[in-house]
């Protein structure tokens, strides 16, 4: 494709879709960070859920207003039920321990950012345009989450199987996220928009993933074929499942809606 | 373990010491260092333990060296 904008309509409806499940999935994964920022093991690491939390949330605002010309902004994100977000599942419930935390930051974080990465040449230039700044960012969430979960896998033997258990639940979340090989995700690919999907994607995920798992003596090879039963495309979630309540209150704002302004 | 953080604004300029984090190895020295002093725009940004400083002198005391106890 040689236009700047997606050629039919299917697939700017795709984009837009796309886009969306990027940015629910940021404005969540900031919420994460944040509920770490007090009660994290170091005081220091806490400083750092802050700044990654403040990154996230600003990604989130960066997608949705590319979907200002279709949509509602402000609806998308004070005015959605539960049904309606389109987050990575590993974000539906807040996590219960720093292990988990430190998953999510080490796998949930990346597999976004080999989604974005996928779209660093895109066809769509909006998109293409504002990616690179965020991926800057998310180097050093990856650093962060690399450290981590190398400290946690190699801290004697509780920490580690504490560690392995959350690995193994998260990615088997992340893995799945990336979808199986459809036609709708693979003219994306044709038409330019991303330069990977479906499979592909996977591959190249479970490419990074590997030497941050190999301390906990996970084979990536074993998370390359998920199971897609329930799966919806659309949404990239399982159908009919959603994030928990409480989530979706605070991620709305439901306690602050009478300061909303025009 | 403690690590001292130095960092300067442009290329040349002497390296300042901006701050200290504390971390358990170098890998999450440099992400502490990073989260806790990006707020400004530095050029380059360096930890090291802070016991891997090497006293010179100091003007507190004699600056001959001092005889072992």
């Amino acid at each position: 494709m040689s236009q700047a904008t997606t050629s039919t309509a299917l697939e700017t409806a795709a984009v837009h879709g796309l886009i969306l499940c990027l940015a629910d999935s940021k404005r969540l994964l900031g919420m994460r960070y944040a509920e770490w920022i007090l009660g994290a093991p170091e005081l220091e690491t806490g400083i750092a859920c802050a700044s990654m939390a403040q990154d996230e949330w600003g990604h989130g605002r960066l997608l949705y207003a590319l979907l200002k010309d279709v949509t509602d902004v402000d609806r998308l994100e004070h005015g959605r039920e539960p049904h309606e977000y389109r987050n990575i599942e590993a974000l539906d419930h807040e996590p219960t321990d720093w292990f988990e935390l430190v998953a999510i930051n080490a796998l949930v974080d990346l597999a976004l950012t080999v989604q974005l990465e996928a779209l660093a040449d895109s066809a769509y230039v909006p998109l293409r345009q504002r990616v690179a700044k965020l991926l800057d960012e998310e180097r050093f969430h990856a650093a962060h989450g690399a450290a981590w979960l190398k400290r946690l896998a190699t801290a004697g033997e509780e920490s580690r199987a504490r560690m392995l258990d959350s690995v193994k639940e998260t990615l088997a979340q992340t893995t799945r996220w990336f979808g199986p090989d459809l036609d709708d995700a693979q003219a994306l690919v044709e038409a330019g928009v991303a330069s990977a999907a479906g499979s592909a994607l996977r591959a190249r995920y479970l490419d990074r993933v590997r030497p941050l798992v190999e301390p906990l003596g996970i084979d990536v090879a074993a998370f390359a074929n998920p199971d897609f039963a329930g799966f919806d495309p659309a949404t990239r979630r399982t159908a009919g499942s959603t994030p928990d309540a409480a989530t979706i209150a605070r991620i709305r704002g439901d306690r602050n809606r009478m300061f909303l302004m025009d | 373990m403690i690590y001292e953080v130095f960092a300067r604004k442009t290329r040349g300029e002497p390296l300042r010491h901006i701050g200290n984090v504390s971390a358990p190895d170098d890998e999450l020295a440099r992400v502490y260092a990073f989260s806790t002093y990006d707020e400004e725009k530095w050029f380059d940004m360096f930890v090291t333990p802070r016991d891997r400083l090497v006293e010179v002198f100091n003007r507190r005391e004699p600056i001959a060296p001092q005889e072992d106890a």
